[in-house]
């Protein structure tokens, strides 16, 4: 029986994680980026790489280190490249956004360093894709949760790809291309492919199969999943074609992008309807945290995607489509990672500490180490952000998103202070917890020593006398 | 006897509960079978909730020490088993 250890490096990418998220907030709270700043320029694209690569893809790319091996009963392939993925990861990010504080002459260092980002990006990519995909092919037969990641992780390589040659662009290198115009034609489609294809599809493969678990619902059948596959992978395709079509001397227009977003929206609307279903059918009637703080991420989608055509069709200004995005991206994807990140911390440090006391008297439960209703009320907090934050996009209210954003700022910090207590056993008992050299590290997890010999034995044997 | 064992480890198991839910694994219907033997040895035949179940090794020790500790057990065999697959509706009623 094959076990799924620990990934090891998935604290340090939580950590990494939600400090660029804090820096991402504490910049809109200071009023860097949209809407002072317009939706191209410098100051919002520093604020936008931060959340979608800082905080989104790192948060998501620690998750599915945990949970690919898990749900596929396999070992993780190459373990020890996910710390050198992660330093390249943050390298990349850093040197991208001071490449674009350069663009914006807030600093002086030449413009190389973005397409240097861009490349030092696409290896971290690269290295967290062979590890991921390796992983994936070694369980056969493909199930369709492996296909929901094998999409997003295609769309994340044509993310990274169109990224590393904007950011060659940008710096004033990208001669190689000629007379083709990836800019700014191609920013839908690489927006489309990150937030919709890398960040979105996998959170709907990954909760289809998580969200089972941790409500004990049934499985879903898999004629309601495979079209919410199929239709995405459609609009995704179609950005793809988008985003190559200048190479073939086509030029994608609104339209082009217009009917990507709509399959997109399809397949999202379908999606949620089978979580509802999730959610109805669960045997687990109590909501642990971790699902409820999931429902307002959930309206956010459904909002979201409720509203994003009608706002494109309506030809509505820069302000609404701004906010939906921003109500996606805090809301939905943001929301339902923070609410993940409560239950995988806590699971990972229970498995750390507690799982070799099971059945040999009483250990805490997993929900034992998360502080309630505390931890619920810094959720609303955020949550309140994100809606009022959408509503000062919508109406143009500066201020007023620069304060939601400090409401944001406010619950986040509460939620990562949640997670360090998490990790440091504050809600347990001093009698119930381990000698302080065997707690479980802040940064990463004891993988190596709870790999259990006794996995593979077929035969235990505890004769009384 | 054998019935009497099995019906004894049975009870020794509702004392190994599921962390996440907090109830037994044998309220929780993830014990399949438990088979004693005249000698004394017992096989017990388990699933979890999931295939790759990051417990799943501890559940397996666990169910294991709590069968050999039953007065009257010598050996035991646990055995992990997803034929068939485990299922919400297996979960007995509270």
């Amino acid at each position: 029986m094959p076990m799924a250890s620990l990934s090891r490096w998935t604290m340090s990418y939580f950590a990494a994680a939600l400090a660029l998220l804090l820096a991402a907030e504490a910049l809109a709270v200071a009023g860097i980026g949209y809407p002072a700043a317009g939706l191209g320029e410098p100051a919002t694209l520093v604020l936008v790489h931060l959340v979608a690569v800082g905080w989104l893809s790192l948060a998501m790319a620690g998750a599915l280190l945990q949970f690919v091996p898990v749900l596929v009963s396999r070992p993780l392939a190459f373990p020890s490249l996910a710390l050198p993925a992660l330093t390249a990861l943050i390298a990349g990010l850093l040197l991208l956004t001071a490449g674009f504080a350069t663009l914006g002459g807030w600093i002086d260092a030449p413009l190389d360093i973005l397409p240097l980002g861009g490349a030092s990006l696409l290896s971290g990519f690269a290295l967290l894709g062979l590890m991921l995909v390796a992983t994936l092919l070694t369980a056969r037969p493909i199930a369709l949760f492996t296909r929901f990641v094998l999409v997003g992780l295609a769309c994340l390589a044509a993310t990274a790809l169109s990224g590393a040659a904007f950011s060659a662009l940008l710096s004033g290198r990208g001669g190689w291309l000629g007379t083709i115009a990836l800019l700014p034609e191609g920013l839908p489609f690489h927006a489309l492919l990150g937030l919709g294809g890398w960040l979105g599809l996998i959170a709907f493969g990954v909760s289809y199969r998580l969200f089972v678990m941790f409500m004990m619902a049934p499985e879903p059948p898999a004629r309601d999943v495979r079209p919410v596959l199929l239709l995405a992978s459609l609009g995704l395709g179609l950005a793809f074609a988008g985003l190559a079509a200048p190479f073939a001397g086509i030029e994608p227009g609104a339209s082009w992008v217009a009917t990507a977003l709509a399959l997109l929206v399809l397949a999202g609307l379908l999606y949620g309807r089978g979580i509802l279903a999730l959610y109805s059918a669960r045997r687990r009637k109590a909501l642990e945290i971790n699902m409820l703080a999931s429902i307002p991420a959930f309206a956010a989608l459904g909002l979201g995607l409720a509203l994003l055509p009608v706002a494109v069709i309506a030809r509505a200004g820069d302000g609404s489509i701004a906010a939906l995005v921003f109500l996606l991206a805090f809301g939905w994807l943001g929301g339902l990672t923070l609410a993940q990140l409560v239950k995988i911390v806590s699971f990972v440090t229970w498995l750390e500490t507690y799982a070799s006391r099971l059945g040999r008297g009483p250990a805490p439960r997993v929900g034992d180490l998360v502080a309630m209703p505390r931890t619920g009320w810094w959720f609303l907090l955020y949550y309140a952000g994100v809606a009022f934050g959408t509503a000062a996009l919508a109406i143009g209210a500066t201020g007023g998103f620069r304060l939601s954003m400090a409401v944001c700022l406010a619950g986040t910090i509460g939620i990562a202070a949640e997670l360090i207590r998490i990790r440091r056993l504050s809600q347990i008992k001093a009698a119930d917890r381990p000698p302080a050299h065997e707690r479980p590290r802040l940064f990463a997890a004891r993988a190596e020593e709870r790999r259990p010999d006794h996995v593979h034995t077929g035969t235990i044997a505890h004769p009384r006398a | 006897m054998s019935a009497n064992l099995e019906r004894l480890v049975e009870i020794a198991l509702r004392d190994v509960l599921d962390p996440e839910i907090g109830r037994s694994v044998v309220d929780l219907g993830l014990v399949y079978a438990i088979h004693a033997a005249p000698d004394g040895s017992v096989a017990i035949t388990m699933t979890t909730t999931t295939r790759g179940c990051p417990l799943a090794g501890f559940l397996k020790e666990a169910v294991g020490f709590a069968a050999g500790a039953v007065e009257g057990v010598t050996a035991v065999t646990v055995t992990l088993t997803y034929e068939p697959a485990w299922e919400p509706a297996m979960i007995a009623a509270e």
